[in-house]
This record gives C-alpha cells, structure tokens and sequence, in this order.
C-alpha cells in the first residue's frame, strides 16, 4: 500500500486499505448477499437479509447528507430505472444464485480460493466488457428516468423514505422468517461494512462499487489487442475515456475489487490449507458456471450495477434504481435457487 | 491440491493484469494524484462508477 501512495497517490492506497479490509470482514464474518436471500428463500432464516438492511440504512444515514452538502465533490450512485435494468437486474439474481456469487461475492470466493468463482471471474469481466457495448443502445431505445429521492424529498426527506423503505422489507423479513432474526455476528460484520462504505465515499467521493472496474480491465485488454474504443458510444464518454487512458491503479473501483480479493485471501489463508481446490461435481458444471460469470457481467451493468453498486450503494444512495433492482434481483434470485437445487443435483451425480 | 493453490492463481493474474498495463506503457503518474480524500478537497470524485449511465439524463 505504501509503494501504491507513491507511485499512485494516497487516495489510491487508502482505497486499496479499504478494500482489503471490506474482503477481509466479509470472508471473516461471513457477510454477503447472494447466500442470506438463498437462506431466507429456501430455509425461512432472514438473519442476513436483515444484517444487510441495517448495513444499507446506516451507511444512507452518513452519505446521503454527506453527498448532498459537498456538491462537485461527492457523487451518488443514482441511476436511471427502465426495462432493460429491472429485466437485468432480474437475470443477475437468477446467475448469482447459480453459483452463489454476487458482484462482491464472486471476488470474495476467488480471493478464498474458490475454483468455481475463479472460472467465473473472468467471465464475469468480459461480460461487464460487453455491457459497456449494450448499454448506449439501451437508453436509447427504452426510457430511462432517473429517480432521485434526495431531489424529490429533500436530503433528509430521502433519508427518512430510505429509512422507512428498508424497515417495511425488514417487516416482511420479520413476518415470513422462522428462524430467529438477529445474529451478533452478522450485525457486526453490517457495522464494519457501512462504516467502511462511509470511509469509502469520504475517501473515493463516490459509493463503492464492483462491476464498472471489471468491465475497464477487459476494455484495456481489447484496446491492446487493437479494439477501437472510439466506436463505442460508452468509451467515448469523457469519464470513460479517461478511465480507459488512465492506469488501473487510479481507478476507483478496480482497487477496491482488488482489495476485496486480497482481503479475502488474507482471511482464508489458513483455512484453505484443508479445503480441497476441486469441488466432487462433474466437470461441465465449469460451462454452467462460466456462462453463469458471463450473465452476471453482462446484467450488472445494463442494470447500472450489481449488488453493490445498485443494491447497496443505490439505495444507500437514494437512487430508485437501487430498490427497483431490489425486487427483480429478489424475483430472479427466486428462479435462482431452483435452478441451482436442478442443476447441482445433477452435478453432484445426486439427481442423474 | 488446496485451496491455497487457488488463491496463489488469482493473485498471478492480478500481478500479470496490473503488471502488462503498466509494463505497457501506462504507469500511474504520482504528480497527478487528487487530494487524499475527495471529502473537503477540491479534487472529487471521478465519476467512473457502476451507476454511471452515459445518455441518460443524471
């Protein structure tokens, strides 16, 4: 980290620190997303999905006012709500419950060593590289209004809705649970986790996010094997542009998924000594899995951003795309779980 | 083979990512870093997010 602040800048480093210690807590605690909603949809136990909720509500209360009262250095991740985000947003909750990987989850899991989110990852990039190409023709050809909370209500008119937002869910957690709906660790890990979105946002002047550094390490690929960014409306935006011309290590969410990967690993190290590298499935479970890294790329950033950058930096936010992408990640991580239960009885050799 | 194993692989292709970008000609440049942090600064954030949406109206 130290030689990054030189060669890079402070700000670098410190993101990178952030990520590493976001990957730590959640490989430590067991903190994540695609697992609690597979344990609330098939088990009843809402325990995760309720340490999310708080994460989300207490890193609203700090960076919504934050964003609102530094303009021109502070950015929200507000997004647009349209047909291709919600049905995309759908298809990544259906992929992430195929392989039990969100957008952090899946880094988190190859930081752990985990083969199947190690074949997934770089499929995952490609498909967030594709994405880029997709989305200009999306918002041109479907309607994409932007749903502002903080510009409709007010900053702590949007931070009371959020609030309010995320309590009637924990409501219906509460109502449909079986199992008891606190868990200590898990409410730590959600404490850790917003205080370190906060720093984050402090630090970055943005939310954090995953997918967007994904697809930029493939778009550098393809430019050195002699792609033309020039001809993709969404490269050639001056954001993107300078991102693309820039180094990795100056961007923001490259760092942090970095980080995320490192932190994890520092966190499984020990572990991983006894646990086997090849999971007992059968091997075309690896095309499942690999075509399964390619949806969820693709979907995240036609749904302006995974599980992260749309689920909890989105709401946390005050973007009405966070919880539109809420409900259709819900609904397709609903078909998720089954086709999971499908297809890894038939992998295992368990229901051939 | 554990684990382990898979771990050292992930961080080969994150050494050989970072490595051929900078190998290739883009280096970060030290003299052009924001401030430490966005908040309070006049360097903020930059923009390249998830959530980013070029066309829509943001």
């Amino acid at each position: 980290m130290s030689t990054l602040a030189v060669t890079a800048g402070v700000r670098f480093a410190l993101l990178l620190g952030i990520g590493l210690a976001i990957g730590f807590a959640l490989e430590r605690f067991g903190f994540g997303f695609a697992g609690p909603w597979r344990r609330l949809i098939l088990q009843r136990n809402g325990q995760g999905v309720m340490a999310q909720l708080v994460a989300i509500g207490l890193t609203a209360i700090a960076i919504q006012p934050l964003i609102a009262f530094a303009p021109g250095q502070m950015l929200g991740a507000i997004a647009p709500i349209s047909l291709t985000m919600v049905l995309s947003a759908f298809v990544f909750g259906f992929a992430m419950q195929l392989i039990i990987g969100c957008g952090s989850g899946t880094l988190v899991n190859a930081g752990s060593g985990n083969l199947l989110a190690i074949v997934a990852l770089p499929l995952f990039c490609i498909g967030s590289f594709l994405g880029t190409l997709l989305v200009p023709a999306a918002v041109a050809f479907t309607p994409h209004p932007v749903v502002s909370l903080p510009q409709t209500f007010g900053v702590w008119g949007s931070v009371g809705v959020t609030l309010a937002g995320l309590a009637v869910v924990g409501f219906i957690v509460a109502r449909y649970t079986t199992e008891p709906l606190w868990n200590r660790k898990l409410m730590i890990a959600a404490i850790i986790l917003a205080a370190l979105a906060i720093v984050h946002v402090l630090v970055a002047g943005q939310p954090w996010g995953v997918v967007y550094g994904l697809g930029l390490w493939v778009a550098k690929g393809a430019v050195a094997l002699g792609w033309d960014p020039s001809q993709a409306a969404f490269w050639t935006h001056p954001i993107n542009a300078g991102a693309l011309s820039a180094s990795i290590l100056t961007d923001t969410a490259s760092l942090t998924s970095m980080g995320l990967i490192g932190g994890a690993a520092l966190a499984a190290w020990h572990g991983a000594k006894d646990t086997p590298l090849w999971p007992t499935l059968k091997p075309w479970i690896f095309i499942v899995v690999a075509l399964a890294g390619l949806m969820l790329g693709m979907s995240s950033r036609l749904a302006f951003g995974c599980n992260v950058g749309a689920l909890f930096s989105g709401i946390a936010s005050g973007s009405g795309h966070g919880w539109a992408w809420m409900l259709a990640g819900f609904l397709g991580s609903v078909a998720g779980v089954r086709g999971r239960e499908w297809l890894w009885a038939r992998a295992s050799g368990e229901g051939a | 083979m554990s684990r382990r194993t898979g771990i050292v692989i992930v961080f080969i292709c994150i050494f050989a990512v970072v490595s051929a970008e900078w190998l290739g000609g883009n280096p970060p440049d030290p003299y052009s870093a924001p401030d430490p942090m966005a908040f309070g600064s006049t360097s903020g954030a930059s923009g390249a997010i998830c959530s980013f949406a070029p066309g829509a109206s943001q």
